[in-house]
């Protein structure tokens, strides 16, 4: 098959520094252009947090007035969910998948591309929204009607308009990963021996797949209700419609989102922890199939979300009860994780405290989720402060610590520089405290009686002071992500990684740092879940290493 | 080993001073570390579960935690060489099933728990003949709460109820408003007021008091300042409370017209009528709409410019409850 490894032909203006980069279809680059890409939404949703975090500071301020304050709610939600957490591990995905299984590139090149290019078209619609007359969205990342159908001007509208976009990117994406991980593994790569991480994306892909058309169909028909308010009623009970209707679509989508968003964060948790333990993963399989149990159950649990809104009883039981299962595989890979580092040889490099800094943060996360599973108990701690430290614990602290976990382990793959050391550790520290001082004190603050969305509050004594902790804290965490940006600005310096600086058991790490183009000369034959491990000990054998 | 123990001094002082400080409130009172103090048998029956759920949550939490940190320290390199393996064990059954069963078991215990609270919380306790529960409507809007007596006594934002009463709410929004959520944290859980649909919660109320609390849901621009308060007061003072508001609201004597004012237009317009407190909204001191009765009933029931129609259904008691207070509080300046 020679003829089809030679050069193909690149027209001359495909090839300059800029255009190379705007018609590539390499996976490897796609994947860097959706982390730099969320990279910088990620700065855009963080300054919105800040500006949240400044306006609570203390009891009764107004720097920032009522609606400017629900606008900056809206876009920071929305931003970080659609605009960060998501693309970033599409990014993740995109570049480490096709490396992880010895493909020589995504099934569907140009539609990957394709992918991309829809994604940051949704994200500049997404920040138009900013620049509409009448302002930003501001009914809040759920955006429920009624009070979405009132929201004046046209920033509405263009939310509306970039998810939709954002939508047919990432249901592009996730057909392409689906199609890649079943058909392009390498020879010997069963499903049992494919890495942790590409089966978490593989889950992730199916979510998506699965659920972003009821998104599609909840969004469309806000969009019609809002632009043609006469002639549609689906949810505006003045016209009949029903506002509860949008909560059961949107939640059908939303609570799946949330795995859609943890899942490949605990896939690169389950790559990191054994490679820095020097064992293999405890529970391959328990591992594996716990994350199809939870894809499977986060379909049947959405109106958990909605316990206020006074459904029947036994439809309260029904999700309470589904909810509750959901705990059970979640917790079958904490202890499998914590196994995995039980007489191992622990080192102590950024990615590991990373991923350590998960573990024990994403299973307070997970825990408070079992009160908000209660659903009396959810009647007194919904919609306030409690959930919104519940969700950061999950989303900030298990994906986002994931992700920089994930970055740095994966930074010299991707650009063959390491990241330095200590600025990436002092980066992680800052976020780690910075990160339990903003969000621990936010449960209590809902637990004295303070709703999320709010954006001021009057008392001066307890509730102040937890705010202010809070403030303290997300400037704190600032400050490490400003660290992490220094780190990454410095490793175009950095020091050369080599092909495999972690000694990595997967296969991303038996090909040069960064990858050829065509990525592999060869692939070896896999007989298990560590086909580097398995060559480095043949060779050992044999008197070579 | 280096790099584990030195940064993680600083982070455990912080986190010592932090536990500190936390520490202290929640010796005074609970601090937020449990649902504020229930006053009522459902929030009781909530805080229960609670505590219920606590009991196991910490156990976990504990053993989790301390399993991570016992095995980081435990494990930690220390002089091996950075490349040698670890115990290469690959998972085991007998331990795989344990941490499946022990917690469907925990989950089991805590579900049977929340069953036998639940008719406790949720269902409302059934009046006796010599004493029925008192029915009041709550109606959530943009950005107030309007409870309405059986026998036609209108309120704004603040609730009046008997001690050791039984008070039945009908929560709802008007067709033409959002979505709100009731929640008074010491008397029960949340419940949302939805347009379109009535909901249905109650309390009782253990002791005098005042309680607070306010809207649960995102409602728009004021959300932050729609408050509401529940006074519970002696049972006889209360039927005397209700009886005289009744007879003041058919003489039009009644305060509903200065309630109506703080709850509904003062969010805006501000207490003292000084505008600005919330967008563009105008200055009331002085202007000359407030003594023009029927233009100031036209934008209540159509809103304005900014305004929403925020007295679109009122009936004429109140629409002239408030008229009347307008023109009384703001015309003289002219």
């Amino acid at each position: 098959m020679a003829t089809n490894v030679g050069t193909p032909t690149v027209p001359s203006w495909q090839r300059g520094r800029v255009a190379g980069w705007l018609v590539t279809v390499d996976h490897k680059r796609i994947g860097l252009l959706y982390i730099a890409t969320a990279g910088v939404f990620f700065a855009i949703s963080g300054f919105l947090a800040l500006l949240i975090r400044t306006q609570l500071a203390q009891a009764d301020q107004s720097i920032v007035t009522g609606n400017s304050y629900n606008e900056s709610v809206t876009m920071h939600g929305t931003g970080m969910v659609f605009f960060v957490v998501v693309p970033i591990l599409a990014g993740l995905g995109n570049f480490l998948v096709p490396l992880m299984i010895g493909a020589r590139d995504m099934a569907f090149p140009r539609l990957n591309a394709l992918s991309y290019w829809l994604y940051l078209f949704a994200g500049l619609v997404f920040c138009l929204s900013f620049f509409a007359k009448g302002g930003a969205a501001n009914a809040g990342w759920t955006a429920y009607p009624p009070l979405s159908l009132q929201s004046p001007g046209n920033g509405q509208d263009l939310w509306i308009l970039s998810l939709h976009i954002l939508t047919i990117s990432s249901m592009a994406g996730a057909i392409n990963f689906i199609v890649t991980i079943q058909n392009m593994r390498t020879a010997g790569m069963t499903w049992t021996r494919m890495p942790l991480f590409v089966w978490s994306i593989y889950v992730y892909a199916w979510l998506l797949l699965l659920v972003l058309p009821a998104l599609s169909a909840g969004l469309t028909a806000l969009l019609l209700e809002r632009q043609f308010p006469g002639t549609f009623h689906f949810f505006a009970p003045s016209g009949g419609g029903s506002p509860v209707l949008y909560q059961h679509v949107f939640w059908f989508f939303g609570h799946p989102e949330v795995y859609i968003m943890i899942l490949p964060a605990m896939g690169i948790v389950s790559e990191i922890l054994p490679v820095f333990s020097r064992k293999p993963i405890f529970g391959y399989k328990a591992i594996a199939f716990s994350s199809i149990a939870i894809g499977f159950f986060s379909m049947l649990v959405w109106a958990h979300h909605m316990f206020t809104v006074g459904l029947s009883t036994p439809l309260n039981i029904w999700f309470m009860l589904v909810s509750m299962v959901i705990a059970v595989p979640t917790g079958m890979k904490i202890f499998n994780w914590l196994a995995t580092l039980w007489r191992g040889n622990l080192s102590f490099d950024t990615p590991m405290l990373c991923a350590i800094a998960f573990l024990s943060v994403f299973t307070f996360g997970g825990l408070t989720g079992i009160y908000l599973a209660a659903f009396p108990v959810d009647w007194q701690l919904h919609d306030t402060y409690f959930v919104v430290g519940h969700f950061h614990y999950v989303l900030f602290g298990g994906a986002v610590f994931a992700i920089l976990g994930g970055l740095v382990y994966w930074w010299p793959k991707m650009v063959g520089r390491m990241l330095d050391e200590r600025i990436t550790k002092a980066a992680f520290w800052l976020t780690f405290v910075g990160f339990n001082l903003t969000f621990f004190p936010q449960h209590l603050a809902g637990m004295l009686g303070m709703p999320r969305r709010i954006f001021t509050y009057y008392d001066t004594g307890l509730l102040q002071a937890y705010n202010l902790a809070s403030t303290l804290g997300s400037f704190t965490m600032g400050v490490g992500m400003l660290l992490f940006l220094g780190a990454i600005v410095k490793s175009v310096n950095g020091r050369r990684a080599g092909n495999d600086p972690w000694l990595g058991d997967t296969l991303e790490w038996y090909t040069t740092s960064p990858p050829p183009a065509h990525n592999f000369e060869s692939v070896p034959y896999v007989t298990s879940a560590r086909p580097l491990y398995d060559l480095r000990r043949t060779l050992k054998d044999s008197g070579a290493l | 080993m280096t790099p584990l123990v030195r940064p993680k001094l600083p982070a455990t002082v912080v986190a010592a001073v932090v536990a500190l400080a936390l520490a202290v409130p929640a010796l005074a009172g609970n601090g937020g570390f449990a649902p504020v103090p229930p006053a009522s048998p459902n929030a009781e029956g909530i805080s229960q579960s609670y505590w219920f759920v606590t009991f196991f949550i910490l156990g976990i939490f504990v053993l989790v935690e301390t399993l991570l940190v016992v095995f980081v320290l435990r494990f930690r390199r220390r002089r091996r060489a950075r490349h040698a393996d670890g115990a290469q064990i690959h998972g085991s059954s007998r331990l795989e099933t344990m941490w499946t069963v022990g917690p469907v078991l925990i989950l089991f215990a805590i579900a049977v728990f929340v069953f036998a609270k639940l008719p406790g919380i949720k269902d409302v306790p059934t009046a006796s003949a010599g004493e029925p529960n008192l029915v009041v409507k709550v109606t959530g809007r943009q950005y107030y709460w309007q409870f309405e007596y059986p026998n036609g006594v209108i309120t704004i934002d603040e609730l009046r109820a008997p001690v050791g009463g039984v008070v039945q709410l009908d929560v709802t929004a008007p067709a033409n408003d959002v979505i709100h959520s009731w929640w008074i944290p010491a008397l029960g859980g949340k419940i949302d007021a939805i347009p379109g649909r009535v909901n249905h919660t109650w309390f009782q109320a253990e002791h005098a008091g005042v309680y607070s609390g306010q809207c649960a849901e995102l409602c728009g621009l004021n959300h932050a300042r729609m408050l509401s308060k529940v006074e519970a007061m002696p049972r006889a003072a209360f039927a005397a409370w209700l009886a005289e508001r009744k007879a003041q609201q058919d003489a039009g004597t009644s305060p509903l017209g200065r309630e109506a004012y703080d709850g509904v237009c003062a969010k805006c317009h501000g207490l003292a009528g000084e505008g600005k407190v919330a967008v563009d909204a105008p200055q009331l001191q002085g202007a000359s709409l407030v003594s023009d009765a029927a233009g100031i009933e036209r934008l209540l029931r159509n809103g304005g410019i900014l305004m929403s129609a925020v007295g679109r259904d009122w009936n004429d008691t109140q629409m002239k409850a408030m008229t009347d207070y307008l023109k009384e509080r703001f015309a003289s300046g002219n």
